[in-house]
Parts: C-alpha cells; sequence; structure tokens
C-alpha cells in the first residue's frame, strides 16, 4: 500500500481546470519532484492533498485511506504536513512557538512535551535562538522554520513548496543535503515543488510533469527532461 | 525573576483591591465599581481579539446577561445571587448557538453581525411589552446584598477577577498559540491541525458569557434596567477604546487602559458634565494616532530601545 495516492484528482474553479485528473502515489522513503510551468496547478495539487481545497471530483488516499474530503486539520493529525509558498510566519509568536503549534495541535502534546520536541527540531535543523521573533529571521531561517513547523505535525508525508525560492546557491545546497536528511531519518514520503532544475536532479529520485493541471510527464528527472513533450510544455511551441 | 515579581504585583493588587471598601466611601466605591466593570468588558473583548476577530457585540451580550438575570428573578421567582449564575449560563449558551453562524463570517462581515446582534437583543427586549417590560424596563424588588456598597463592590471584583483569571488562563494555555495562530493565518494554522471553528468558538463562547456575567452583576447591583441602559452602545465603546488604549492582545493593557480612561472619564463628567465625551473621543484620536500599540506597546518599545 503506498502511502499516499490520488485518483483522478481535478478541481474546477468556474471555468478553469487547474487540476485535471491526476492520479498519482508517493511512498515512504521517496522523494519526488512535481514540476511544471507557472499556472501549472502544483500548489492547487498540493492544496487538494493537504485539504486546503476540496476536490471537485477524484480521490486522495492516504495509507489506503480515503480522505479526500477530510478537512486540513485532521489530515494534518493523519500525518500530511506541507510547507507555504507565501510564508506567512507568525508574527506575535518566537521562532519555538511558532514550531510547538504543530507538535501542540496535530500530535496533541501537552506544551512542556510541544516545547521539547519543537526545540529537539529546530536543533537538527540548526535554527538557533528559539527566543526571537519572527520578524529578525532571515531567509534561510524563515525557510528552515517552514519546514521545522510541518515537522512538528509528526508527519508521514511531507510537500514542500518552493523552500528553496530566494535562497543563494550555497544556501540551496545547505537545504538540499539538509531535506536528504530529514527523510531518510524520518522515512518520510516527501514531494518538491520546484522550479529550480538543479534542485530537483539533485533532490528527486522520481517526478511528475503538470501542464495546465494535468500530469503529463513521470519518471526519473534525466528521462523526463528529454521528453518532448516536457519540453513544448516549458519553452512553448518554438521548441 | 520576572513571573515572580508579576505573580507578587497581582497578589498586592488583589489585596489591596479586596479591602479597599475599609477606606472608601459609597461614591468611590461606585466609581471603582464602574471602572471595574468597564475593565473587565475590555480584557474580555481582548481575549476574542486575539483570534483576530473584533467585536462589536459586547453591549448585546452585557445587556442579555442584564436581562436574563433580572426577568430571572421577576419572572421565575429566582433567588438573585442564584439568578447570575444562571444568567451567565444562559448568556453562554445563546452566544454558544449563535457562534455556529456568526464565527462563519470574517473581518468586518463579522464586526458587523456582532453588532446587528445587540441591536436585535435591544429590540426584542423591547417589545415584548409583557415579558420584559418593554421601554420601561424592569425594577427588580430590591438590590442584592440589601444594596450594601462594600457587598456590590465585592460581588463586581469577583467578576472582575473571573474574568482576569481567564484571560490569564487563555494566555498560559494552547488556547494562546490556536488564537494567534488563527490569528496570523488561518491556512497554516490548519496545516498545523487547528481546529479552527472549535477554538474561536470557544473563544466566542467564553467572552460572550464573562460580558454576560457582568451585565448579570451591574442589574442585580441597581435593581433595575431599560433596554437602553442594558445595551448601551457604551458598553461596547468604552471597552473597545480602553483596550485601544492600553495595548491589545494582552491582559495587562486593557486593565491600564480601563483605569485610566475609566478615571479620566468620571474626573471628565464631573469637570465638563455637557462636553466630556467630546474631549474622551479626542483622547481615543489621539492615542490611536500617536501610540498606536497602546500604553503596553509604548512600554515594550522604551525597553527595548534602552537595551538596544
Amino acid at each position: 500500500m503506498k502511502t499516499l495516492q490520488t485518483e483522478h484528482l481535478t478541481k474546477r474553479f468556474l471555468g478553469l481546470v487547474a487540476v485535471n485528473d491526476v492520479s498519482f502515489s508517493l511512498d515512504a522513503g521517496e522523494i519526488l519532484g512535481i514540476i511544471g510551468p507557472n499556472g501549472a496547478g502544483k500548489t492547487t495539487f498540493i492544496h487538494l492533498v493537504s485539504g486546503i481545497l476540496m476536490p471537485t471530483s477524484g480521490k486522495v488516499l492516504f495509507k489506503g485511506r480515503d480522505v479526500s474530503y477530510a478537512p486540513a486539520h485532521e489530515r494534518a493529525r493523519m500525518g500530511i504536513a506541507r510547507t507555504f509558498q507565501l510564508i506567512h510566519p507568525l508574527e506575535n509568536l518566537t521562532v519555538l512557538e511558532n514550531v510547538m503549534i504543530g507538535a501542540v495541535f496535530s500530535r496533541r502534546q501537552s506544551l512542556r512535551e510541544a516545547r521539547r520536541s519543537a526545540e529537539g527540531i529546530c536543533e537538527s535543523l540548526q535554527l538557533g535562538d528559539l527566543g526571537r521573533d519572527t520578524a529578525s529571521l532571515s531567509i534561510l531561517e524563515i525557510k528552515k522554520m517552514e519546514i521545522a513547523r510541518a515537522l512538528a505535525n509528526g508527519p508521514e508525508v511531507l510537500f514542500l513548496d518552493e523552500v528553496m525560492a530566494g535562497l543563494n546557491a550555497d544556501e540551496t545546497r545547505q537545504m538540499i543535503s539538509m531535506v536528504k536528511a530529514i527523510a531518510k531519518e524520518r522515512g518520510l514520503a516527501v514531494g518538491v515543488v520546484e522550479h529550480v532544475m538543479g534542485v530537483i536532479r539533485e533532490l528527486t529520485e522520481r517526478v511528475i510533469v503538470l501542464e495546465s493541471g494535468e500530469l503529463i510527464a513521470e519518471g526519473p528527472y534525466s528521462e523526463v527532461s528529454k521528453n518532448p513533450r516536457v519540453i513544448e510544455a516549458y519553452l512553448g511551441g518554438a521548441a | 525573576m520576572k513571573r515572580t515579581a508579576t505573580y507578587a504585583a497581582a497578589a498586592i493588587a488583589a489585596v489591596v483591591l479586596a479591602v479597599l471598601p475599609a477606606f472608601l466611601g459609597a461614591y468611590p466605591l461606585n466609581v471603582a465599581r464602574s471602572v471595574m466593570t468597564y475593565m473587565a468588558l475590555a480584557v474580555s473583548w481582548d481575549m476574542l481579539l486575539r483570534s483576530g476577530q473584533i467585536s462589536f457585540g459586547i453591549a448585546g451580550l452585557f445587556g442579555l446577561g442584564s436581562y436574563a438575570s433580572a426577568l430571572l428573578v421577576l419572572r421565575a421567582g429566582m433567588d438573585p445571587v442564584l439568578s447570575l449564575v444562571f444568567a451567565t449560563l444562559l448568556t453562554g449558551a445563546i452566544a454558544y448557538a449563535l457562534g455556529f453562524a456568526v464565527l462563519r463570517l470574517r473581518a468586518m462581515y463579522f464586526s458587523i453581525t456582532t453588532l446587528a446582534l445587540a441591536e436585535i437583543f435591544r429590540i426584542v427586549l423591547h417589545n415584548l411589552h409583557d415579558f420584559s417590560g418593554g421601554p420601561e424596563g424592569v425594577v427588580l424588588p430590591g438590590v442584592i446584598f440589601g444594596g450594601a456598597a462594600p457587598a456590590l463592590y465585592w460581588l463586581c471584583l469577583a467578576g472582575l477577577a473571573i474574568t482576569l483569571g481567564t484571560s490569564w488562563y487563555f494566555e498560559r494555555s494552547k488556547l494562546h498559540l490556536a488564537l494567534t495562530a488563527i490569528r496570523n493565518d488561518e491556512t497554516s494554522a490548519r496545516a498545523s491541525g487547528v481546529d479552527i471553528f472549535k477554538y474561536l468558538l470557544v473563544a466566542f463562547t467564553v467572552t460572550s458569557t464573562l460580558q454576560g456575567m457582568m451585565g448579570a452583576i451591574q442589574v442585580q447591583s441597581y435593581g433595575f434596567t431599560t433596554p437602553e441602559t442594558a445595551f448601551d452602545a457604551n458598553f461596547t465603546l468604552l471597552p473597545l477604546a480602553m483596550a485601544l488604549l492600553g495595548g491589545i492582545h494582552s491582559t495587562l493593557g486593557p486593565i491600564a487602559g480601563a483605569v485610566l480612561l475609566g478615571i479620566a472619564s468620571e474626573w471628565l463628567k464631573l469637570k465638563i458634565p455637557y462636553g466630556h465625551l467630546v474631549v474622551y473621543g479626542i483622547i481615543i484620536v489621539l492615542v490611536i494616532l500617536l501610540m498606536p500599540r497602546g500604553l503596553v506597546g509604548l512600554a515594550r518599545n522604551r525597553r527595548a530601545g534602552r537595551r538596544a
């Protein structure tokens, strides 16, 4: 049984089909890349899987269980975690409190337990000075905190929505090895949305390609990047 | 260390407040009751504000508590003290039910709806002549505790203590994390497992219950009320102004604001009987323009500035 699976997942916004008939699966210990041009439906797809949006039709199965219409907070508790492309760090909370939220509400830990597990997660991500206000964080630290927040849920599935965006080459390398280490240590099923193809090549074993909401290709990055449909999707009809 | 100092200060304040009737006459005690009532309303309003929801319905729930308590005594022959408990719970129950509707709304839609609810309560009680006494209001057979000024003061102090205690609990329990997360970003709160509706319902019900409780205490302390007194817009506006002046999203801010504005308004009423509200309004405008984070925010900045 796959950790996470979708069957013919579709989301329609009035006339626009943002995600169209996408079936895929993701297994524990696997890092999957989700790529596609802007507006391909990558973020909508993650919204559907994490319950932020409800599908128009199709199914989301978590460990074989149909969770297609389960509310987001319930899916978080089951073990589906994610970061957000547009980051909204919680301003009036410290770094530690930001990370504690997932432990308190997803894992139902007491404040004391949550504090300890949040400290552990932050330490493994090398997030220093946890008493800080989030306003003073650098981009790298904010991205790390976003990942820490997601990990605090105690997830089995983790989606990272453009966590490398805005990082420089050094920071990106650091982030790649960090994500790899986390996935391995925790045996996570990881889905990564990323625009930088170098990151996808380094990080993932398999990718799915979305275009206009449809899944147009699947396989290792080296193969997919040679697929004529994928090249056309990225470069347009001229290619 | 800092926490010990806070507890010590709170304990001293509690003792001073408790023994105040030994030193003060009826008028100052009356002023103190008024300040404490507004303080409790300001703190309760702020407790919901911590989730990002701006309620304009304080007067509605306050009035509901007032009428519930008065009518329980008058129509059901209930003991006044017991009526305080039941009126408080009844207001909470009504808020809980209404919560399922109003908490689907956000931002100004929520605010306007809470304002409208307050108005609806007032109009209903205004027009239910036989049941509520209509526009003339209700007169109770007597004031609670025979109207003894110290007893009334202690009753009000007890209401305030319950409110402050609840607010303190809100700040230190996981409710603090839930409400702040909701205020900052509901989507990311949901992704962290926060059941948004549940926590909003808890906050709305609890704060409404506290507001109803203060209303019940008020009506039993005066022995009468009318729709216009119980649902007076000042019960919404003054607590709001006090919380803004003192500093929102904390327990301490609304307390400071209530002490200052409460005493200032009483003093202004004596000095400028016909224009005190104008001066009051000017104070509020200046405060919002010059220190948007209130007195507590100002003190915090000052301290941060000195450290840097």
